[in-house]
């Protein structure tokens, strides 16, 4: 990971500012929710304690298990007109009843407005019987109609029932039937309405027709021969208590609401039986819509369930946990959240309880606008700060570490390049900086300095080496030969002789060590002349053959005369060490390849032996002086020749290099045409 | 009269061998470790031959200033280097101060006789008349194995002994290739590729001095040089 890299994960620490802020109003949101929560369970427990002394407002406990079966009467704002259509009676379509027929489902709703009692029913029936005069009548007669019964009674008195069965669509005449018999009713207003896959009954029934339990038959066949099928709104032999509104309840409760503020009330089952007080609707200006601020909203403060569900239930059923929680007697707090409005709902119900009798749940809600508008701006405005100044600090750590990395980068380059090109006394980058970087960059100076200074050194070291020992050397040869004027012992003679062998060897060791000196100065002031290397080369080829008596050379030169400038002698001595390194690697009987080309600008001159490969750790000092790839056999090899070699291609504006080839060695001379 | 040679070296170990082995030859040795006293002594009377090393202990170039004085004294004093010092650079300077000779002290006590012996020769040689005995002619090529000079085209090539000998073994048999041993031997010297190679150059330039066209110095690459009759 590059340094850039890293500096950019560190800035990711100045993420740590935002999610701070997020603590902070996070806390604050719920320190503040918790607070208002509190005071409304206060004023829940004090509604509730009120409540319980309406004891006999309340419907009496019935099973849990029937309560489902219970038919609500949603209290209607206006009275609708009995059309078969449901739309005027401005009810939510959730509030209808769903039960489930043979031929699909059967929708209902009842509703009261001014004494009278309203139903629609929705009856999905793939085919239609109409009545006639004589099915009209009774429910287990000779024939049989699609019809639907009101079924309701006041316990102990037996049941009634109401029959709406149609000859034809369009208004219809209802029958009651009761324990004094069956007639039309004329009170009652019933409309008939097919639709396709059924049919629709609005009807209006007086409300002191209708007792205390209230449940619904419809009776569905495809044959009048047929009695069909029974769909009931009840499992029981009598249907439950109609869920009524208790106006009392109702009243007592108008009178505790204050301002946006709502409060419901339920019976043990969880029925609503009365509702006052409207939650206000939000006004403050919010200065985040639904866009990615109102999605940070809800990743920052805990979230509630949808608003929505804080409403009242449409069926008339409250289901809320939290309701259902006080029914079992604990009071218990909820929390809604609307998902784009911003609205937000704290909301506790608590249970009334008289006489150790949990009689139903109040439940008080109220809106926490003021809560709202306050995290809100503030949330806002340490979004925009934080993110701001996290962008300000990722920019700023990523400029800086573009900068160090570049500096480094361009560090690293230049000590590269010196060392690639040599010039290790150059300036390098940052020298003068006075942090890491710079002390970096003075100690690699250094190095690079100290490098050169060596290898500057180790060049001179042959020639300044062999100078020093020319002089002791002399002593000892020029004493020797006056030696050998003396009368010596046999013994004495052969001493002398071995010294003199020894003495001659050293000086052509140092005649070697300082030639490369003496190459570099005629590489000084050499004088480029023109001339034809291919036949330089084939008569010094010939003078190889012998020299090298046990080796074959091979001239491989495609063209019949190569004109070249440069000095012919320098070339022909560079030439020798090649070929001296190409024998002493190559074994008796081989074939060293001598090559001449021009390729475009250049000449190429190659010396192929065959021969043990380069080892590679040697492969760039192989040119250096004093540099042997020679193991202990090859003692006498100083190490020079190969370096004398690259001199005199160096020196010509040439270039030399060796690779291992197929089963040898080849050695490769550019030189400028 | 024996011949009297000077020595002017600072290591006294080869002034010592060397003055024993003039002294063994049978000539007078007078030996300096520096200039000032070698010059006090030379007031007197000027040796037949000198012998300077370059560098005199801590007076660097003593040799060379040394080689101007004496070339100022007499212009026909021969006058050999013999110095450690192998440079190009240096043995120009001192044959251009007059030197008859450059050598390094590689050579061997016989070669360096040999020379001493040869230079001798010339300078007895040359005060007496001109034997035709002695005269070798190839083409425009003249040359006086006596008085160890060389004419090319009646022109006299200033040439060093060491550059003489060389130019001897070549033009004595045109066309044979001399190689660089038999070019040493010939030289009485032992000299490495580099500097036969620069003295050819510097025979070379002294002939082209005389004559532009001149190209009797053919290189055989690899193997060494010839004398190319015209």
């Amino acid at each position: 990971m590059n340094l850039k890299r890293q500096l950019l994960l560190v800035s990711l620490l100045a993420l740590m500012l935002p999610w701070a802020g997020c603590e902070f109003i996070r806390e604050t949101e719920s320190a503040l929710r918790a607070g208002q929560q509190e005071m409304l369970a206060g004023t829940a427990r004090a509604l509730a304690n009120s409540m319980a002394r309406y004891a006999e407002e309340f419907p009496d406990r019935i099973a849990r298990t029937v309560a489902g079966e219970q038919i609500f009467l949603h209290a209607l704002n206006n009275r609708p007109r009995i059309d078969g259509y449901i739309d005027d009676w401005l009810l939510d379509l959730a509030a209808l009843k769903t039960l489930r027929g043979n031929d699909g489902q059967v929708r209902m709703a009842v509703g009261t407005y001014d004494r009278m009692v309203y139903l629609y029913v929705d009856v999905s029936d793939r085919e239609l019987v109409y009545a006639t005069a004589e099915t009209m009548v009774l429910d287990d007669g000779p024939r049989y109609a699609d019809r639907v019964t009101l079924v309701s009674s006041s316990p102990p008195y037996l049941e009634e029932r109401i029959v709406f069965a149609a000859e034809a669509p369009g208004a219809i005449v209802s029958y009651r039937q009761d324990s004094y018999g069956f007639a039309p009713e004329p009170a009652i207003t019933a409309y008939w309405q097919d639709v396709p896959g059924g049919y629709r009954i609005e009807a209006q029934i007086p409300a002191d027709m209708l007792g205390t339990d209230l449940g619904m038959v419809v009776s569905n066949t495809s044959d009048e021969n047929q009695r069909g099928v029974r769909i009931s709104s009840y499992s029981g032999r009598r249907p439950p208590p109609a869920v009524h509104q208790a106006s009392e309840l109702r009243q007592v409760a108008e009178n505790l609401v204050q301002t946006g503020m709502r409060i419901l009330i339920t019976d043990s089952a969880g029925w609503r039986i009365a509702a006052a007080g409207e939650l206000t609707e939000s006004t403050s200006n919010r200065s985040f819509g639904a866009g990615w601020s109102a999605r940070i909203y809800d990743l920052v403060v805990e979230a509630g369930e949808v608003a929505a569900s804080a409403e009242p239930d449409a069926g008339g059923r409250e289901q809320q946990p939290y309701v259902s929680a006080a029914l079992d007697g604990r009071e218990t707090a909820g929390w809604f959240r609307g998902d784009s409005n911003g609205r937000a709902i704290v909301a506790v119900a608590a249970p009334i309880v008289e006489d150790g009798e949990i009689l139903g749940a109040l439940v008080v809600q109220q809106d926490t606008d003021r809560i709202l508008s306050l995290t809100n701006e503030g949330l806002v405005r340490l979004i925009n700060v934080t993110l701001f100044s996290t962008l300000i600090v990722a920019g700023a750590l990523l400029g800086y570490a573009s900068w160090l990395s570049r500096r480094v980068r361009r560090l690293s380059l230049a000590a590269e390049a010196a060392l690639e090109n040599e010039t290790l006394h150059a300036a390098l980058p940052s020298a003068l900086a006075e942090d890491e970087i710079g002390d970096l960059s003075r100690s690699f100076s250094s190095v690079l300095r100290q490098l050169g200074d060596y290898n500057a050194y180790l060049r001179t070291l042959a020639s300044k080496l062999s100078h020093e020992l020319r002089t002791p050397l002399a002593i000892v040869t020029s004493s020797l030969e006056n030696l050998e004027h003396e009368s010596l012992s046999e013994s004495s003679a052969g001493y002398t002789a071995r010294a003199r062998e020894g003495a001659d060897r050293l000086r052509r060791i140092l005649s070697a060590m300082s030639e490369a000196s003496r190459v570099e100065e005629s590489m000084a002031n050499f004088e480029a002349e023109s001339f034809d290397f291919r036949k330089a080369l084939s008569s010094t080829i010939d003078a190889y053959r012998d020299v090298y008596a046990e080796r074959t050379f091979n001239l491989d030169c495609s063209s019949p005369s190569v004109p070249a400038k440069g000095s012919p002698e320098l070339l022909i001595q560079m030439l020798d060490k090649l070929v001296d390194n190409a024998v002493g690697f190559s074994s008796v009987g081989d074939t060293i390849n001598i090559g001449l080309d021009v390729a475009g600008e250049n000449l190429l001159l190659s010396v192929t032996n065959p021969g043990p490969p380069l080892p590679d750790r040697m492969r760039s000092q192989l040119f250096d002086s004093m540099v042997s790839v020679r193991g202990a056999e090859g003692s006498r090899h100083l190490g020079l020749g190969l370096y004398v070699a690259k001199l005199i291609a160096e020196g010509h504006g040439g270039s030399i290099s060796a690779e291992n080839v197929d089963g040898g060695v080849r050695f490769e001379v550019r030189l400028p045409a | 009269m024996a011949k009297r040679i000077a020595i002017i070296e600072d290591e006294a170990a080869i002034r010592d061998n060397y003055s024993a082995a003039f002294r063994r030859e049978g000539y007078a040795v007078d030996a300096f470790d520096a200039r000032a006293p070698a010059l006090k002594a030379f007031d007197n009377r000027l040796p037949d031959l000198v012998v300077i090393d370059i560098n005199l202990r801590d007076d660097v170039e003593g040799g060379f200033e040394l080689c101007r004085e004496l070339r100022a004294r007499s212009s026909d004093l021969p006058i050999i280097f013999l110095t450690a010092r192998d440079s190009e650079f240096d043995a120009v300077s001192g044959l251009r101060l007059g030197a008859d000779d450059y050598l390094t002290k590689d050579i061997s006590l016989p070669h360096l006789m040999a020379r001493v012996a040869a230079l001798f020769r010339r300078m007895d040689a040359l005060k007496k008349p001109q034997g035709v005995e002695s005269r070798m002619t190839r083409g425009d090529l003249t040359i006086d194995t006596e008085r160890m000079t060389v004419q090319w085209q009646e022109q006299t090539v200033s040439l060093t002994l060491t550059e003489f000998w060389l130019v001897h073994a070549m033009a004595r048999y045109p066309g044979h290739v001399k190689n660089r041993q038999q070019l040493m031997d010939a030289a009485q010297a032992v000299l490495d590729d580099n500097t036969i190679t620069s003295h050819i150059k510097r025979i070379r330039r002294k002939f082209i001095a005389i004559d532009a066209s001149f190209d009797a110095i053919e290189t055989v690459y690899g193997m060494g040089y010839r004398w190319l009759s015209a």
